[in-house]
């Protein structure tokens, strides 16, 4: 039940009009099935190294609009960096990703990297979470959320303070609005982050391991907000150890080992009879 | 009439040196202080050679003492034809020394931000400019306060070696007062305790400003 | 600039040189000995050391040093202009070294005081044998600092005709006409001097944080 999705997402068209041309097809192959204009993020054949070691290989991978896509895998194996390449945080040496129509980091006309400037432009449609909140210290909670929608978008004030009280009313920090976030517990943090990204109207939403950093009983208030928002229809893609959330929560399951995406399905299949014999060991499917 | 007397008659000449004195420090410490932001930017954003450039500045600056580019300044560029008064280039050499080492400051607590406040702009969109200042310089600035407070008092001791340049500052005041009258004790105490009464108000406004931004449990110190 | 000139020039930082090692030895321990007067927290002493260090951090070496070179004779003392040089950057140098030490004694962690208790280790010989040489270890990096701002504040002793580094350009200027060459010359000869202590400095900083960590 938890997987019926609503497809209808928050207001997401994005306000300027794509001008770049189709994009030009480089090298790459698509998933042949997979190519519809439902798919917000196509990953295609991405592969990326650090210091010479490879932590992707070869990655493929389409969401559609109101997946939720959980990424599993043991630590090291990669999802961090997957994740953190899809909004160009980490540049993957091969491969593409694309957000709707347009292709990230890279102009695929001149196959240059993309010039600051227009890289803000895609991340303004990308929303992030990270695993250490990463607030800013010197604003209020209000402040924090109002602050990309009054510098990026260049919003009018009254209007970027309406937006940011309506997203920490939805997660439930209406109370703290003028604290620091210093002031706040771990969990408060998050949600305060959360309804940073929220404000920017995302057209995707990036969790990086969205609990790790909390103390257990802190978890479960960031999660009931995930789990709202997937019930809202927003698209998201949550690196996660939370294996309840990505059972009960997420339409897709995508395991990842060394930098291979080894398992792609949905949760019913994942946690009961998956494909390869990795993530029956990873679950502890067989010995028991 | 006792020496305190002369020292009250002759007040004008002290009035006139504290402001040349004040002046300087206030326009000195005004321009450093926007040096230091704009060098710590081109090192943020700037290209290598731009970096490794501004950086050989502010390690040269800070193996110089200041009466050695004051000289450089007042005695040394007259003879390559660029000529300035004394005060000119007394506020010059205080806001291009003072400027290095505020981005020497700057520098040393930008290195000790938590980035991921920087990749969480860099996530919603903000240009390299708006992340400079809407998140890097706020929180550079509200954590080296008591150094940028230092660093003044600093400022303002500096502008004492300008009366060898023949700028007419407190110390110049108090000593033509003293060389006219034999007054040195007076006169120099009177010197001395306008420079401590400066620096203790900087320490003060310093204090104040830390205790609200310690409110906000966001300092270092 | 002739041959005579350079020799003027190596006179000027050998005079800098000398004055400001001699004000940094005696503001090391001067300063040492305030900081373990001011740890003894005696009640009026400590107000006074307090109000010095204050006022020392205020003042600018240029008026110190005219206010010793100058007022001293009207009380009958009558001052040699090195000597009054050396007095006036130990008096500004110790109130900074003292604050150095004081950090260090006050950011001693007490645990290893208890260690040196439970062994019975009288207070002399921990304080000489355990605290003392970590002190030095932690407080290095501070006090090169101070020394190689000493040195950039040394310029201030010409103003009672010492003839330093700095003031020695203008001798020499005063003959050829040039002060460009001997001002860069100096500068170049004070990067050096300092160079090496900012060196030093990084080289105790790295043994400090060992000792730290």
């Amino acid at each position: 039940m938890l997987n019926e999705k609503i497809h209808t997402g928050p207001v997401e068209t994005p306000k300027t009009v794509q001008e770049t041309a189709p994009v030009v097809e480089l090298p790459v192959q698509y998933p042949k099935s997979e190519s519809n204009a439902q798919d917000i993020v196509k990953v295609v054949n991405l592969s990326k190294q650090f210091d010479g070691i490879e932590v992707l290989r070869d990655i493929n991978l389409t969401i559609k609009k109101g997946d939720v896509v959980s990424i599993l895998g043991s630590s090291g194996s990669g999802k961090s960096t997957l994740l953190r390449c899809m909004n160009w945080l980490e540049q993957p040496e091969r491969g593409s990703i694309h957000l709707g129509d347009e292709r990230i980091g890279i102009n695929p006309a001149t196959r240059k990297p993309l010039k600051y400037k227009e890289l803000a432009k895609i991340r303004e449609r990308i929303g992030m979470v990270f695993q250490s909140f990463n607030l800013w210290p010197h604003l209020t909670v209000l402040r924090n959320v109002m602050e990309a929608l009054l510098h990026v978008k260049k919003m009018p004030k009254v209007e970027a303070e309406k937006i940011a009280r309506a997203q920490l009313e939805k997660v439930g920090m209406s109370h703290k609005l003028d604290s620091y976030p210093s002031m706040l517990s771990g969990g408060q943090k998050q949600r305060v982050a959360i309804a940073r990204a929220l404000a920017m109207e995302p057209e995707v939403l990036l969790f990086d391991e969205p609990t790790s950093a909390l103390d257990p009983e802190l978890v479960d208030e960031v999660l009931t907000v995930m789990q709202s928002l997937s019930k809202e229809g927003y698209t998201m893609v949550v690196v996660t150890h939370e294996m309840e959330f990505a059972r009960n929560v997420s339409s897709q399951v995508v395991f990842l080992e060394k930098g291979i995406l080894i398992e792609k399905c949905p949760p019913e299949k994942f946690f009961t009879h998956p494909d390869s014999p990795r993530v029956r060991q990873f679950l502890k499917l067989d010995g028991a | 009439m006792t020496e305190w007397e002369i020292i009250w008659q002759q007040r004008e000449i002290f009035i006139s040196g504290f402001g040349n004195t004040f002046a300087l420090f206030f326009a000195g410490s005004i321009a450093s202080f926007i040096l230091g932001v704009t060098l710590l930017y081109t090192l943020e954003n700037g290209s290598k050679g731009v970096k490794g450039s501004v950086i050989l500045v502010i390690n040269m600056m800070r193996t110089l003492p200041f009466l050695i580019l004051a000289y450089l300044l007042y005695y040394g560029l007259p003879q390559a034809g660029i000529r300035m008064d004394a005060f000119t280039a007394g506020l010059i050499s205080l806001s291009l020394y003072h400027g290095t080492y505020f981005c020497e400051i700057f520098r040393g607590i930008r290195k000790g931000l938590d980035s991921g406040q920087m990749e969480a702009a860099q996530a919603c969109g903000f240009s390299r400019f708006k992340t400079f200042t809407r998140i890097i310089i706020p929180n550079v600035l509200l954590r080296s306060l008591p150094l940028i407070a230092n660093q003044l008092i600093i400022c303002l001791k500096d502008t004492a070696f300008l009366c060898i340049i023949t700028v007419g500052e407190i110390t110049a005041a108090a000593n033509s007062i003293q060389s006219t009258y034999f007054i040195p004790l007076n006169a120099f105490i009177v010197a001395i305790a306008l420079y401590w009464i400066i620096s203790i108000a900087i320490e003060q406004v310093s204090k104040i400003t830390l205790n609200k931004v310690q409110d906000r449990g966001l300092s270092h110190a | 600039m002739d041959y005579y000139g350079w020799m003027q020039l190596l006179q000027g930082a050998w005079t800098t040189a000398w004055i400001s090692m001699v004000s940094i030895a005696l503001g090391v321990v001067i300063g040492l000995v305030i900081a373990l007067i001011r740890m003894a927290k005696l009640p009026i002493i400590d107000q006074i050391l307090g109000v010095y260090v204050s006022w020392a951090r205020a003042t600018p070496l240029v008026t110190l040093a005219l206010f010793i070179f100058l007022s001293f004779p009207s009380f009958g003392i009558n001052l040699d202009k090195h000597f009054s040089a050396i007095l006036c950057l130990t008096l500004n140098t110790s109130a900074f070294n003292a604050e150095i030490w004081r950090n260090a004694f006050l950011n001693f962690s007490s645990g290893q005081k208890e260690a040196a208790e439970a062994l019975g280790m009288r207070r002399m010989t921990y304080f000489r044998r355990i605290m003392f040489p970590q002190m030095v270890v932690m407080s290095l990096p501070a006090l090169v600092n101070e020394m190689s701002f000493l040195i950039k504040g040394s310029p201030a002793i010409a103003v009672i005709g010492v003839v330093d580094l700095t003031r020695v350009t203008n001798r020499i200027a005063a003959v050829t006409y040039e002060p460009l060459l001997p001002i860069l010359c100096a500068g170049i000869l004070y990067m050096c001097i300092i160079g090496v202590l900012i060196k030093l400095q990084q080289m105790a900083e790295r043994k400090a944080n060992y000792l730290a960590g």
